[in-house]
């Protein structure tokens, strides 16, 4: 039976505990609906798809110290020992690796004069191959590959040709195809789109330019070279390559071997850190709430045993007991919900000034207050149950 | 109204069995107004307890209104307390933080009586114990003697069969002490059935009949009438 208002009575007449309590759950309610938003945020940005085969990329470096190499010429075998290699899908070299945080970028313009024509977003700028979208593990879904015939070893060629993601492609032209467009690298440079790609991260997971990607078509011939396999053949592919590749040319260097997973995992180190972190303050908070609330219940039962018996003994029954608890509690518990709610939108909006979080979704406080009724009733209960456990026969001892 | 036959309670321990009553043989009838006097430990709070259902016993049997009652689960014992049992203890036993309206109205909101039926049982309640126009003081604000007529008021409201009353006055002066007799006998006089439990034997005196508890059995049953006691031995003598 529900006796709110003599509950509530008895509650603003007593005051400290509640109060300390109300005020414990406050702030818990106001810091977990944040933290639990930034959380949220945090997994949900690590989470997303990348559109590359992380898990099946295997990457290297080779560092050159011989002046008298042609790279071009060096690169160019060196690929083709790397696709020749048991169990490899794909090889291409790279100019830069997706999701590691450093690479090039640029902005593009729709039209020839760079004052008045629209620019494109900042796209990271790969260079490839016909055997570059393969290695990536993408999928084109509009347009064609780059043919073999296409390929420049010129990074300045007047004919560059770009496979585009389809996040730039809707960005830059809405509701119509990209492919055939063409984009200016200043006044005199012009680029054609040739296809379009499903999904391709660019290197910076922190920016909000990450889906806008392009692919050239320059065989680049720098030092990081990518190797498509299934994972489990990777440790194996990793001395198959070293073999290969120094015996080929045993005068460089060759190291610095992970999967383009580990690239992502070091990438979102930090927003990791920041998940843990919270998360560890989240179940701190309320577990210090959660015993907050089970050692005012059991102080209040030991204060109020007798009152417990007398209660029994005018006719409560073990279940008037344990909800006269659970309701005093409750009570605190949405009261101090709908106050941290408030603070929690409040401490939202200063985050999302000094830190550049976007809105608390208003879900988070609902979510935070329910699941600390969910708290405060584990925390309860028990000794709500020990309460009323108290004998009537205690109204009539002296305690 | 009220009969207890044969009731044993037994106190165990790993190394002794001690009996609270012992073939405890009682009857009271409606509108009397009966103290339970006896020694320290002699069982009268035992007694009590077992009348008013505030636990429970080894053996024998309790009728209330004809209904033998000696073995309710929880939940019937408590409404049993609830509806048919007033009960006025020594410390008075009043919630603090609750105002003596809300103090009366406790067992009240344990039966599901509605809120204007509630607000009707105590204001007639507290009006009968002459606190009517203090119903939003808080019980510390008032003198032992108002508490306890306070606690009286909240065993009436649920217009029980019987009060069971534990040493009703035995937290004040003399003074109040009298004035919550007279309220008591007042209460009888209107037709409710009051058992006593005092060590006052002055007290005990101003009850119709006085049973004394030693060693967990009913000793010795005198009447008083008309101020001339009469002692019987046997609870059959008594109830004759």
């Amino acid at each position: 039976m529900l006796n709110i208002k003599p509950i509530v009575s008895s509650l603003l007449r007593s005051k400290s505990g509640p109060i300390l309590l109300l005020m414990q759950i406050i702030l818990s309610v106001a810091i977990v609906a944040n933290a639990s938003f930034i959380i949220n945020e945090r997994l949900t940005m690590m989470q997303r798809d990348s559109g590359i085969a992380e898990q099946e990329i295997l990457t290297f470096a080779i560092y050159n110290f011989d002046p008298s190499i042609d790279a071009t010429l060096q690169n160019k075998v060196d690929q083709r020992i790397l696709r020749s290699l048991p169990n490899v899908k794909a090889a291409a070299s790279t100019n830069m690796l997706p999701l590691s945080g450093s690479g090039w970028s640029t902005t593009l313009n729709l039209g020839p004069d760079p004052e008045t024509a629209k620019s494109t977003p900042q796209v990271a700028m790969y260079m490839g191959t016909e055997h570059t979208l393969e290695t990536f593990g993408v999928t084109l879904v509009e347009g064609r590959n780059f043919y073999a015939d296409e390929i420049t070893d010129d990074v300045n060629s007047p004919n560059i040709l770009l496979l585009i993601t389809k996040a730039l492609a809707d960005e830059v032209w809405p509701n119509e195809s990209a492919v055939g467009k063409t984009l200016w690298a200043g006044r005199d440079v012009q680029v054609t789109v040739i296809g379009v790609v499903d999904k391709m991260q660019g290197a910076w997971v922190d920016s909000s330019d990450l889906e806008y990607s392009i692919i050239q078509n320059v065989d680049y011939s720098g030092n990081s070279y990518m190797v498509r396999a299934e994972p489990k053949h990777h440790e194996a592919l990793q001395q198959q390559i070293l073999d290969a590749l120094m015996t080929e040319n045993p005068n460089r260097v060759i190291d610095n071997f992970q999967s383009i997973a580990v690239v992502k995992e070091n990438s979102y180190r930090d927003h990791e850190l920041m998940v843990t972190v919270l998360s560890m303050m989240v179940v701190l908070l309320l577990l210090i709430t959660s015993l907050g609330l089970t050692g005012m219940v059991m102080f209040n039962i030991q204060r109020r045993t007798k009152q417990i018996g007398t209660r029994r003994a005018l006719g409560a029954t073990k279940g008037d007991i344990l909800s006269l608890f659970l309701t005093e509690n409750y009570i605190i518990c949405i009261v101090g919900g709908l106050i941290g709610g408030v603070l929690a939108v409040l401490l939202g909006q200063q985050l999302m000034q000094h830190y550049d979080l976007p809105q608390l979704n208003l879900i988070y406080p609902v979510l935070t207050v329910v699941g600390m009724l969910l708290v405060t009733t584990v925390a309860v209960i028990l000794p709500a149950r020990k309460a009323a456990n108290i004998s009537p026969a205690m109204a009539t001892r002296s305690v | 109204m009220l009969t207890m036959k044969n009731i044993n309670k037994v106190f165990k321990t790993d190394l002794v069995e001690t009996h609270a009553l012992r073939d405890f043989n009682l009857s009271v009838q409606e509108g009397e107004f009966v103290a339970v006097t006896g020694p320290s430990g002699s069982g009268k709070t035992t007694f009590l307890n077992i009348a008013g259902l505030l636990e429970g016993f080894t053996h024998g049997d309790y009728f209330l209104d004809g209904v033998n009652i000696s073995n309710l689960n929880d939940n019937k014992a408590a409404a049993i307390r609830n509806e048919k049992i007033g009960f006025i203890f020594q410390g008075f036993n009043l919630i603090p933080d609750l105002n003596l309206a809300e103090n009366v109205e406790v067992p009240l909101r344990y039966r599901g009586f509605s809120a204007k039926e509630r607000q009707r049982r105590v204001k007639e309640a507290l009006e009968k114990v002459g606190l009517g126009a203090r119903m939003k003081h808080l019980p510390s604000q008032l003198s032992g003697g108002q508490q306890q007529r306070v606690a009286i008021a909240r065993a009436l409201a649920g217009e029980p069969r019987f009060l069971l009353a534990d040493e009703p006055t035995g937290n004040l002066d003399s003074l109040m002490a009298r004035q919550v007799m007279e309220l008591l006998e007042a209460i009888n006089k209107a037709g409710t059935t009051i058992i006593m439990v005092t060590h006052d034997p002055e007290l005990a005196r101003r009850a119709q009949r006085n049973i004394q508890i030693v060693d967990g059995q009913v000793c010795d049953f005198t009447l008083y009438q008309g101020g001339q006691n009469h002692q019987v031995d046997t609870m059959e003598q008594a109830a004759s």
